[in-house]
């Protein structure tokens, strides 16, 4: 566990020492600021244990909405993003429909790794904090029919990006990051699911996460967007991007799965003109 | 763009064998004996009156496995799964398929003892309210209220219990009848009962299984009740219960044991004090099971078998124009 911490603390410092402390103001003056809008389909499933060994599939619309400060030497990122759709599993003529609802909050920051960047080949390194949140309704599942796990990771993160100069001379941006989860972390049911403030008469709010269990190093998780990005005439950029995700939980109780491939295109809106 | 297009196609196929990596498989079948196992394995680790009711479960698990085989109908597995839960004796358990839904029937356990159209034709007047969930009128030369409430569907709220308990505050008593009520919303069962308490009042208490032993379960939390902050009730409370009174009824009628003004008068109600879970089997049917314990004060969870009334009273079906039960609940009011 203390590993994983310290492997997180040496990739942001290894990048962060890397920029000369003189140059970094100025830097950070010009460095363009965006904010990114994005729209996108997703393909899902997941398979929940503690209620079903049924896997549930199904296609989701994305949108998420970021604040972007970034150039060649650095860059800081966050924002949220948020799908919803139904899941299907239909098995043995016996069709059950769980429709979830995601909301995911992130920051991240990457740092250039001076001694493998090439001005045609950037490489940067760096974390990622993402807290992912599913709220999920199936009916068929009686009292168990609603679902809700936090699902927080520290991720240690590498991003590759190869440059193109287009015909207005601008770099056209082919990217790779891959997000390794250092700390997982899962926020979710007791033993048996269900909890029973209701039948102890206490508030709503405390029934929703009844019997809730927070859980530290326990889990796997692992991301990565491929992005190719598009700089525009008045400094704006357009991008698409695939992005993969999946996770895992951990401990001793019976494990939720979910894995994502989403389809993206962003708009990203200069709002700093560098 | 072919280098992208390439590059894109591989991470795809990379990215998706590391999730099949990452991922536990998931496990889809219609074969029988898979099916029982994980049944059989799901009641063992979760149900919460294996002891109570002196269940052998792996002897249930030795006479059921027998009766499958590879290539049964799904009736036929639906029928031993079926029978299997109904060994646990409890109506929140049940195997729900597209075609059947098995059950226990704890009202089978004793005579019936409710008619509606017998009070109705004896007892109500042809215009008696309904408020919500609850059918009511004077009887008893207006002397007592009657309500009618078969079901906790959610519905009670301020305005139609505030109306009730208005139209029959002077009354010298108010029977509140719950025969044959299956149960529903818990929360009904609070917004009810806080109407006729005057103080803040444990009712009982409750325990969670928190492991895969039969005995494995939290501490006893207590369910607690406070007054209402406007109309309540103070004369005496007869509430009627039968074999079908269940669940969210038998919570009801347990509740009543810790309030001095209310009296139970019928027949045992049919148990159902443990909270059931849900869930799904490898072939897609779903299923549900208690997965908690309801506690009397004295912490025994032994009214899961029915919580009994204070006062016994059976149903005499050869007088089919009189209820006895409402009757000795006049008795005890006037």
């Amino acid at each position: 566990m203390k590993k994983n911490i310290v492997i997180v603390m040496l990739l942001v410092s290894f990048g962060a020492i890397s920029q000369s402390k003189a140059s970094k103001k100025e830097l950070k003056k010009n460095r363009p600021t965006y904010i990114d809008i994005a729209i996108g389909k997703e393909y899902s499933r997941f398979v929940d244990f503690a209620t079903s060994p049924l896997i549930y599939s199904g296609a989701q619309n994305y949108i998420s909405i970021s604040y972007n400060k970034y150039d060649k030497k650095k860059e800081k990122e966050y924002g949220f993003s948020y799908s919803f759709g139904d899941y299907i599993s239909d098995f043995n003529e016996h069709e059950s429909i769980s429709t979830v609802k995601t909301l995911s909050l992130y920051y991240s920051q990457l740092y250039q790794l001076n001694k493998f960047s090439t001005k045609k080949l950037n490489i940067k390194i760096g974390g990622l904090f993402d807290a992912t949140g599913n709220f999920r309704i199936n009916e068929s599942l009686e009292n168990n029919g609603v679902g809700l796990e936090i699902i927080p990771t520290l991720f240690g993160s590498i991003k590759a990006s190869k440059y193109f100069i287009s015909r207005h001379g601008k770099d056209k941006e082919l990217s790779f990051r891959l997000n390794i989860g250092l700390i997982n972390s899962t926020f979710r049911n007791g033993y048996v699911y269900s909890g029973q403030s209701f039948l102890l008469n206490k508030p709503i709010l405390e029934s929703v996460f009844d019997d809730y269990q927070f859980k530290v190093f326990s889990g796997f998780r692992m991301s990565s967007a491929l992005s190719y990005t598009m700089p525009l005439k008045n400094k704006n950029k357009i991008q698409f991007s695939y992005l993969w995700g999946a996770y895992k939980t951990g401990g001793n109780f019976d494990t939720f799965e979910m894995a994502n491939h989403s389809i993206k295109f962003t708009l990203s809106f200069n709002l700093n003109n560098h | 763009m072919k280098i992208f297009k390439i590059t894109l196609l591989a991470i795809i196929f990379l990215l998706t064998s590391c999730e099949e990596v990452i991922w536990d498989k998931g496990i889809e079948t219609s074969n029988p004996k898979d099916n029982l196992d994980y049944l059989w394995k799901e009641c063992n680790e979760k149900y919460s009156y294996f002891e109570l009711k002196n269940i052998d479960w792996d002897a249930i698990k030795a006479e059921y496995s027998a009766k499958v085989y590879d290539g049964m109908t799904e009736d036929s597995l639906f029928t031993v799964l079926g029978e299997m839960l109904t060994e646990l004796k409890d109506d929140h358990t049940n195997l729900i398929s597209n075609f059947n839904i098995s059950r226990f029937g704890t009202h089978h356990l004793g005579q019936d003892n409710f008619d509606w159209r017998i009070i109705v034709d004896n007892y109500l007047p042809r215009d008696f309210y309904i408020s919500g969930p609850f059918s009511h009128s004077f009887i008893a030369n207006n002397e007592i209220g009657y309500v009618r409430f078969p079901s906790f569907t959610g519905e009670i709220d301020k305005k139609n219990i505030d109306f009730i308990l208005e139209k029959y505050k002077n009354t010298k008593g108010l029977i509140i009848d719950l025969r044959e009520n299956g149960g529903g919303q818990v929360t009904d069962i609070f917004k009810l009962l806080s109407r006729f308490v005057e103080h803040e009042t444990l009712l009982y208490y409750s325990r969670i299984k928190n492991g895969p032993s039969h005995n494995d379960f939290s501490e006893a939390s207590p369910a607690y009740v406070e007054p209402y902050d406007g109309i309540r009730y103070k004369n005496k409370v007869a509430v009627l219960i039968d074999r079908g009174t269940y669940s969210a009824g038998s919570f009801t009628a347990l509740a009543t044991k810790a309030l001095s003004n209310v009296v139970l008068i019928g027949d045992t109600t049919g148990g159902g004090l443990g909270l059931p879970n849900g869930g799904q089997l490898p072939n897609g049917w779903t299923y549900r099971f208690s997965i908690t314990q309801a506690l009397t004060l004295d912490k025994s969870p032994e009214y899961e078998n029915g919580v009994p009334p204070d006062i016994r009273v059976a149903f005499d079906w050869n007088n089919l124009k009189t209820d006895e039960i409402i009757e000795r609940a006049l008795l005890e009011l006037q």
